[in-house]
């Protein structure tokens, strides 16, 4: 984490597509500073123009104004081939080669390298074994690309970006349809490789506590305001991380570190261990169960070893061995009431 | 890439199995040649009887180099199309050049009953179909570039090759309807396809041809693997997809309009034969799949016109009904037989 470079600079950069000399704005008002060595996420609703940032920094779709800085030298300077030895990209799009192995896959980020044959030097083929060998995709090296789950290409694409060798890595939702811990898996690959390859990642992504567990900056987009960006720790302090939840349903919760339902919290007397109480008091959250709904009074005792719900109102204690079947006598007595 | 090993054994196994099929081409025909005293007269210069010699030098070898480069230009420049509109169906057909071509023979021969003037004296010699199936292909090639440059996206060239195959086709049957039957037989003996009508002159036309429209396929070859991974992908290892598009469209143009001005339509070699090279090699690897292609194209189409001669009989069919009839039940085998898409 020694030697952070400042790669990338922009500047009140405005986004968007010209079509004669009609000009469609996607995204104003954006500034920002991309370091070497750190894993920067891009955060914020659909449509809020995310992709054309990221076309805006591969050289796409020039901005309409403002400042692009790649290395201090104009972005727009660049030709495609060195724009290409520079920075690397992991997209959405699906590979239909289902023929390519995996090898020749990450070879394929050699492309900018290479002569007009794409013919690998012993220099090259290194550089792809130790992309490779960086994403843990060892085993995979002969396998065809039909034959890869989803996490496992997703590793392989940045392993050809990695391949690639440029200073900056720019990936567009690279944890969409994955599972839990592959999810996990990819972000923390992309840190490790930010901080021991010293490059500057810049990942799209949705998954806010992943996010907030591997980042090192947040960028945070909304509709008609300007960037956001900051240590994401910062962000939570200041309470810019409900600028993400255009909705007056949900609250970023700065206790749980996670995203919540704005609801008046079930004035139920709960007792108990207290990890496990807010599991009690999310279950009946959800099924809508509180003093005011009820119109009455009830406690809940929860009792370990082995794990078991007592119930106490009007019509006495009863015990219950599961949360289903406590919800069930608490549901069942209130119609009997009402 | 590293299959290197492999990847070479087949290329020779195909060379081998192609000059096979040459000698076995050069040896059917309706009149009957001992392979023996082809060798022998090849090898000598003299055959033991002189029609044989005109037979085998001035019809035979002159038909199975126009096999042989037909092929080749049909197989690279469907792998070309395949590759860059990333679709598995895309071929010479799709683009609308052989249509185009097939327009420009179309207005030759019967135009001129339709619309009351002749081009050419209304001569309707060798020259004159391939000049007019020329125009016509660069033509169509022309709209297609022109639509190339206005639209980015490259389904929409295909689509509106499609359609431009679909335009053609209509005035085509437009053209038809208004000709009398002796030129509508003449243009319906071309759009079956001929590999037979060349003399030594213009097979030395159509190699050239043939040459100049590999060359952007050979300075692109780097280009079209990084294709694989759709154009924005490529486009970020530093590929010029505007440069790519052009060089496909001249050499695709090239390759298929000149095939079919010499040879007349000849379907599925473009489309099939790539995905035989696939099957058999097993690579995405362009630098083993353009010569594999080329090899596979010529070792088919010599195959099929081996076929068209119906050995042990004085008839022969139209090259195009045979590519047809082997083509076809092979692209639904190919569907059929796995995903379409996956093979790809």
């Amino acid at each position: 984490m020694s030697n952070l470079k400042t790669i990338l600079q922009a500047k009140d950069l405005k986004l968007g597509y010209r079509k004669g000399p009609k000009e469609t704005v996607v995204a104003e008002n954006i500034s920002f500073e991309l370091k070497t060595g750190e894993l920067t996420c891009l955060l914020g609703p659909n449509g809020v123009g995310k992709s054309t940032v990221l076309k805006a920094i591969h050289g796409q779709n020039p901005p309409l104004e403002g400042s692009l800085l790649f290395e201090g030298k104009p972005l727009s300077s660049f030709d495609q081939t060195d724009l290409a030895r520079k920075i690397s990209v992991v997209l959405t799009e699906k590979i239909t080669s289902a023929n390519l192995t995996v090898g020749q896959l990450v070879a394929l980020g050699r492309t900018p390298h290479t002569g007009w044959l794409g013919r690998l030097n012993p220099t090259d083929k290194e550089i792809v074994e130790n992309a490779i060998k960086a994403t843990n995709t060892e085993y995979l090296h002969d396998r065809r690309l039909s034959e890869l789950s989803d996490g496992q290409l997703q590793k392989v694409m940045i392993a050809r970006a990695l391949a690639q060798d440029g200073e900056l890595m720019i990936l567009d939702e690279p944890t969409a349809h994955l599972d839990l811990v592959n999810r996990y898996e990819i972000m923390h690959l992309l840190r490790q490789i930010a901080q021991t390859r010293n490059k500057a990642i810049l990942v799209v992504t949705h998954d806010l506590d992943i996010a907030l567990e591997t980042a090192d900056q947040f960028w945070i987009m909304q509709c008609g305001a300007p960037l956001i960006t900051g240590l994401p720790e910062e962000l939570v302090l200041q309470d810019k991380i409900d600028q993400l939840l255009q909705s007056d349903q949900l609250y970023f919760s700065l206790v749980s570190g996670k995203v919540q339902i704005k609801a008046p919290s079930p004035s139920i007397d709960v007792k108990g261990p207290a990890h496990l109480i807010q599991w009690v008091n999310s279950a009946l959250k959800k099924k809508n169960i509180s003093t005011q709904t009820l119109n009455r009074h009830f406690s809940i005792q929860i009792l370990e070893a082995p794990l078991r719900y007592e119930v106490t109102d009007s019509s006495g204690k009863t015990m219950h061995s599961s949360l289903t079947e406590m919800i069930e006598h608490i549901q069942k007595s209130k119609s009997s009431i009402i | 890439m590293d299959k290197g090993g492999s990847s070479t054994i087949l290329i020779v196994a195909g060379l081998v199995l192609t000059l096979t099929l040459f000698v076995l081409n050069i040896s059917i025909g309706s009149v009957y040649i001992p392979v023996g005293e082809i060798f022998q007269g090849l090898w000598s210069g003299e055959f033991s009887r002189s029609s044989w010699e005109t037979i085998i030098n001035t019809y035979r070898i002159p038909k199975a180099f126009t096999a042989i480069l037909a092929g080749i230009g049909l197989s690279i420049s469907g792998l070309q199309m395949q590759t860059f509109f990333r679709n598995p169906l895309a071929g010479p057909f799709v683009l609308g050049i052989s249509s185009g071509a097939g327009l420009g023979v179309a207005i030759l021969v019967m135009a001129g009953s339709a619309f009351g003037f002749t081009f050419f004296g209304g001569g309707v010699g060798i020259w004159a179909t391939i000049i007019s199936a020329t125009v016509g292909a660069i033509s169509v090639l022309l709209l297609m570039s022109l639509t190339a440059w206005k639209v980015k996206d490259s389904m929409t060239l295909l689509i509106v090759g499609l359609m431009f195959g679909s335009a053609t086709s209509a005035i085509i049957s437009v053209l038809a309807y208004f000709s009398d039957a002796e030129q509508l037989k003449t243009f319906t003996i071309w759009s079956m396809g001929s590999l037979g009508s060349m003399d030594y002159g213009q097979l030395q036309v159509f190699l050239l041809a043939i040459l100049i429209g590999v060359i952007p396929v050979i300075v692109f070859l780097k280009s079209f693997n990084a294709m694989l991974l759709g154009e924005t992908y490529a486009e970020s290892m530093g590929v010029n997809i505007h440069r790519l598009r052009w060089a496909m469209i001249i050499s695709t143009g090239i390759l298929a309009g000149a095939t079919t001005a010499f040879c007349g339509p000849i379907a599925f070699i473009g489309i099939a034969v790539p995905h035989i090279a696939r099957l058999v090699f097993k690579t995405s690897d362009h630098r083993i799949l353009f010569p594999a292609s080329a090899i596979i194209g010529a070792a088919v189409l010599l195959l099929c016109d081996a076929v068209s001669q119906m050995p042990s009989s004085a008839q022969t069919l139209p090259i195009n009904s045979v590519t047809s009839l082997i083509g076809a039940p092979m692209v639904i085998w190919l569907i059929l037989r796995r995903n379409f898409s996956k093979e790809f």
